[in-house]
């Protein structure tokens, strides 16, 4: 039989479960979170927990800044096993504290490293490779499909950027939204969120093509570098970044 | 004339321009913010990083630098962008996230004050009536006077220029109305008065490597000369590429790349890893090799300092070792005072082994029998190890900068 554990599928809830199984000394095989579905050979708990959100500054002030960013990283991570990583990793956090980060011999540790710095590259390539139109009212429109669910750090990017300007970026491959109303940032399922108009303005194509044409001029042919391109921004992202759309 | 075709000569007339980084800054306004690590927003064909709108106010030029494409003498079609149409390209490329602000340069159009006047301009719209917060990078005309330098170098993020050739008597022969002076002049008034408000992401130059007889060592003794004096952020090397026929133009077929590609590598040695142009390059040896970068180069002709030990050796060593970078040296430095590193754990910890492993011992293991520890050896597989592309001299180190 696998134990697994159950959590509501957000953060405080997942670190409230490992923060309670690691106070009492549980050891789970696995931590899912509501969706999961179970096998016949599984035995799912599904604890009741005083989920605090609390935990989160406690995390910050016990150990560090960096040791919540990267349980959160590692969270925001496509991962199959990440709520196992970010437990383990919690544990020898309990150990070594603050100085967790030095022991890549673990590898645990060094996974969970590694994870997060994978979360925070996607994250910062996109703050790059995003595009937005401007819809016909006016609103600031992208769409995305990471490997991560980096939407959020991407949202609050923009947020700082922009904080004049309405946006929704949309994640396509998990079907959420952020929106954000000149005050706060939003997240929301698609279920609960509808977009019926993303017409763009006559004025926006003139302006895209104007961003593509000076993205043809500004590369130099003699030092032409296929692979160097590629490496730096990989296919996978070129169906979104519109200069690239005509190359697809 | 239609602004799609303007941006079209202006930019294609700026592209040779190879600084376009944009980090080092902090800054937020009402419309935009600048990113302290810099953000790449495309890459071009060639690879580079774009992260700026990178163009002319106008290719009209009263200069006839050999080697320039819009130099007076050539016949070409020229153009000027009024200060409305920059301000409205960049805030709607900015706005879509197409770019991290604008790069701003010019020919020289009646004087150099009076370029630099439109170009204050310019970007004083920018800042003031449209709280543009991105990050701005504008080249200094040379000969300008002090006044306009303090009121374009209050606005932007970063205020350059351009040694352009690395001896004054290569500039004498192929840009005949410079003066490496004035450009000197230029920069040390930039660095001696920046501060917070006053080009907070400092000063670059670039130098054109390859149109001139210069070898190596002249041209890395003058960049070290350059960031020792003007406190420079980056020096750009740009390969020639041959846009004119001039008798005293060489006539290449191909950028010299690989060079260009070594000699950034050495430039990274001269800024992060503790080396002088001196270590690397003397009378003898004026040239760098192109078949190893120059850090392999060096460690194979200095054996006697080398297999260091990985949980001994100081960071200022374990920079010496091919392979090692800042990141991958303090990594180790941190990780030892825990665990005794091993060549696993080294790879775990993301260190590349492929060239540092030759130079190295863990806990006094060698990664094969010691005996081969011989310099024919080692330089044979790391000339075989060493491929060129896809490395891109030019990316941003961020972490760095
Ligand atoms: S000053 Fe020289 S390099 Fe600059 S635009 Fe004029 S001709 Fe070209």
């Amino acid at each position: 039989m696998n134990t697994i554990y159950l959590y509501h599928d957000n953060f405080i809830s997942l670190l409230c479960l490992i923060d309670y199984l690691l106070k009492n000394k549980i050891k789970p095989d696995n931590i899912k979170d509501t969706s999961y579905n179970a096998t016949l050979l599984d035995e799912v708990i599904f604890l009741k927990i005083k989920e605090d959100s609390n935990i989160i500054n406690k995390i910050k002030k016990n150990y560090s800044y960096r040791i919540f960013k990267i349980m959160y990283e590692v969270y925001l991570s496509n991962h199959d096993n990440k709520e196992l990583i970010i437990y383990y990793f919690f544990l020898n956090t309990l150990k070594y504290h603050q100085d967790v980060i030095y022991h890549r011999n673990l590898r645990c540790v060094n996974l969970a490293l590694k994870i997060a710095k994978q979360v925070g590259n996607e994250a910062h390539k996109l703050k790059g490779f995003l595009r937005f139109k401007e819809l016909k009212n006016h609103i600031l429109y992208a769409e995305i499909a990471p490997d991560n669910n980096v939407i959020y750090l991407l949202a609050l990017h923009f947020k700082r950027r922009l904080p004049h300007e309405y946006f929704i970026i949309k994640d396509k491959k998990r079907n959420i939204y952020s929106l954000y109303d000149k005050k706060e940032v939003y997240l929301i399922s698609e279920d609960n969120f509808n977009l019926n108009e993303v017409e763009t303005s006559q004025e926006e194509k003139q302006i895209a093509d104007l961003w593509k044409n000076f993205y043809q001029t500004i590369g130099i042919k003699e030092r032409k570098n296929e692979r160097c391109r590629m490496n730096f921004m990989p296919k996978k992202y070129w169906q979104y970044i519109i200069e690239m759309e005509d190359e697809l | 004339m239609e602004i799609k075709e303007k941006l079209q000569i202006l930019a294609d007339s700026a592209k040779y321009d190879a600084s376009c980084s944009s980090s080092g800054s902090k800054r937020q306004n009402a419309f935009g913010n600048t990113s302290f690590s810099g953000i790449c927003h495309s890459f071009s064909a060639d690879g580079r990083c774009i992260s700026l709108l990178k163009i002319l106010m106008t290719n009209c030029c009263i200069y006839d630098c050999k080697y320039c494409l819009n130099r007076k003498s050539n016949n070409v079609k020229r153009a000027l962008f009024t200060p409305e149409e920059i301000c409205s390209i960049t805030l709607n490329f900015y706005r879509r996230n197409y770019i991290e602000g604008l790069f701003l340069s010019s020919g020289i159009i009646k004087n150099a004050d009076y370029t630099m006047e439109l170009m204050i301009k310019t970007i004083h719209l920018l800042r003031h009536k449209y709280h543009f917060g991105g990050y701005i990078h504008a080249k200094a005309i040379p000969n300008c006077s002090e006044v306009l330098l303090k009121k374009l170098g209050l606005l932007v993020d970063r205020l350059s220029a351009n040694v352009e050739l690395p001896t004054e008597q290569s500039l004498k022969l192929l840009a005949p109305n410079k003066e490496t002076k004035k450009v000197e002049n230029i920069m040390s008034y930039i660095k001696n008065n920046k501060s917070r408000k006053f080009t907070p992401a400092g000063q670059s130059t670039q130098m054109i490597i390859g149109a001139t007889k210069e070898n190596d060592l002249d041209i890395m003794q003058k960049s070290e000369n350059m960031y020792q004096n003007y406190n420079l952020k980056r020096v750009f090397y740009s390969a020639y590429i041959p846009v004119n026929k001039d008798k005293l133009l060489p006539s290449l077929t191909t950028p010299p790349l690989v060079r260009e590609h070594r000699l950034y590598q050495t430039d990274w040695l001269l800024r992060y890893y503790h080396f002088k142009t001196k270590d690397i390059l003397d009378e003898e040896h004026p040239n760098l090799n192109l078949l190893l970068d120059p850090k392999a180069f060096w460690a194979l002709n200095h054996l006697e300092e080398f297999p260091k030990e990985i949980n001994t050796a100081s960071y200022y060593d374990l920079l010496k070792v091919p392979g090692i970078g800042v990141k991958g040296a303090r990594r180790i430095i941190s990780s030892r005072q825990h665990f005794k590193i091993t060549f696993k754990d080294l790879k775990a910890m993301g260190i590349v082994l492929k060239r540092a492993k030759y130079f190295i011992t863990c806990n006094h293991k060698y990664f094969t029998n010691l005996s081969y520890f011989k310099k024919n050896f080692i330089e044979a597989n790391l000339v075989l190890e060493d491929k060129i592309p896809p490395i891109n001299s030019n990316k941003q180190l961020s972490f760095f900068e």
